[in-house]
């Protein structure tokens, strides 16, 4: 019973993972397309309070993974979990107040996590990267979960990153 | 000021998630875990008997060399008696870690090279799978073994890891080699290439 839960916890934080992507590659795609202007038209207002959401979800996913399903977090994901963790409450206060002085905060720590997790996934790649020994402790390069092929933890995390970036870039006031 | 215009943005989104939750459900009732087949156990008890090998440093003279390693009685995953030990044979001895990407890229390398390689005369190979957990990825080690196509011997360790400390293992693959007497000839951490796979077997054979 705890596997099948484990089970499906793992896929849909992993399914957000996916939707997120997309999300983010829609919005680089019509950022180069010189779109930004109508993105910010169309999500401006709630942007703060969706990176909110997505950072809260990012925790909480987190938080899962080590307390319920017992998967170790290596050095690596706690460098991530830095970046990430402090964003949740920050992003709903900034969210509830509509204060728009978060972003430049929000995006420097969302910024640092992102290139970590591009590292974590480099290295899970490419185990041999840092060492060819395996520590019997509790390695970078050990994968605790992979769905559709590609998506690993820190692969997830990376979505959450990159989507709090794209959403703080387009973060606007409220139309008066 | 709230805002006149629905929610769309919100409503989107929550149908997006719960799409994402029933798909998830859905797709995770019904799937089964792997089972062992029965009688298969991936730990089991192991006695040793001798002084235990020094850890291997990290740099300089490995002084297990010469020592003669201790003897491991256990048995395979289906329960079948083995025994690691001096038995006049020269050996080389492989420890495995079924989560550890480093062991998951030697074995199939391994199982390549000896599908055209033998082995010298008088020198077997053995392995023990150790560090098993069944919460860590690629569990159980005797499927992933299996699957890979390994054929040598393979003793399952203690789930305390029994064997490897016995070995002074520092961390995954470890590779052991003891000439017929029973003597360290050579220890080697990490991800090796089959050529020194080759060199430590030709040394333990010459020892």
């Amino acid at each position: 019973m705890q596997g099948m839960d484990t089970e499906t916890v793992t896929l849909f934080l992993a399914l957000l993972a996916v939707v997120a992507q997309v999300a983010v590659l829609v919005c680089l795609l019509l950022f180069v397309t010189g779109h930004r202007r109508q993105v910010a038209d169309a999500i401006g207002p709630q942007a703060l309070a969706l990176a909110a959401c997505v950072a809260v979800v990012a925790t909480l996913g987190s938080l899962y993974f080590s307390e319920v399903a017992h998967f170790t977090p290596c050095k690596l994901c706690w460098y991530q979990r830095i970046a990430m963790y402090p964003l949740a409450p920050m992003l709903v206060i900034a969210a509830v107040r509509r204060d728009l002085g978060i972003r430049l905060y929000a995006a420097v720590l969302a910024a640092i996590g992102a290139v970590i997790a591009t590292y974590h996934v480099v290295l899970e790649r490419y185990p041999t990267l840092e060492s060819t020994v395996c520590d019997p402790a509790n390695p970078c390069t050990l994968i605790w979960v992979k769905r559709f092929g590609y998506l690993t933890i820190p692969g997830m995390a990376l979505s959450g990153f990159a989507l709090i970036l794209v959403l703080l870039a387009v973060a606007r006031p409220e139309e008066p | 000021m709230p805002s006149k215009r629905p929610p769309w943005l919100w409503i989107g989104l929550a149908g997006v998630v719960l799409v994402a939750l029933i798909a998830a459900v859905v797709a995770s009732s019904g799937g089964s875990t792997a089972k062992a087949a029965p009688g298969v156990e991936e730990t089991r008890p192991v006695t040793v008997t001798g002084n235990p090998l020094p850890a291997l440093p990290d740099s300089g003279t490995d002084p297990a060399i010469g020592q003669v390693a201790p003897t491991l009685t256990g048995a395979t995953f289906d329960g079948t008696p083995l025994t690691i030990g001096n038995d006049g044979k020269a050996k080389l001895v492989l420890f495995v870690a079924h989560w550890c990407p480093h062991c998951q890229r030697e074995v199939p390398l391994l199982v390549t090279y000896l599908k055209s390689h033998t082995l010298p005369a008088g020198v077997e190979l053995l392995t023990v799978a150790t560090a098993t957990n069944a919460s860590q990825p690629n569990y159980p080690p005797s499927t992933w073994l299996q699957k890979a196509g390994w054929t040598a011997p393979v003793l399952a360790d203690s789930a305390d890891g029994t064997a490897a400390a016995a070995y002074g293992l520092p961390g995954f693959p470890y590779l052991v080699g003891l000439d017929a007497s029973g003597k360290v000839v050579g220890r080697i951490t990490g991800e090796f290439t089959t050529d020194t796979f080759a060199s430590l077997a030709q040394a333990v054979a010459g020892g």
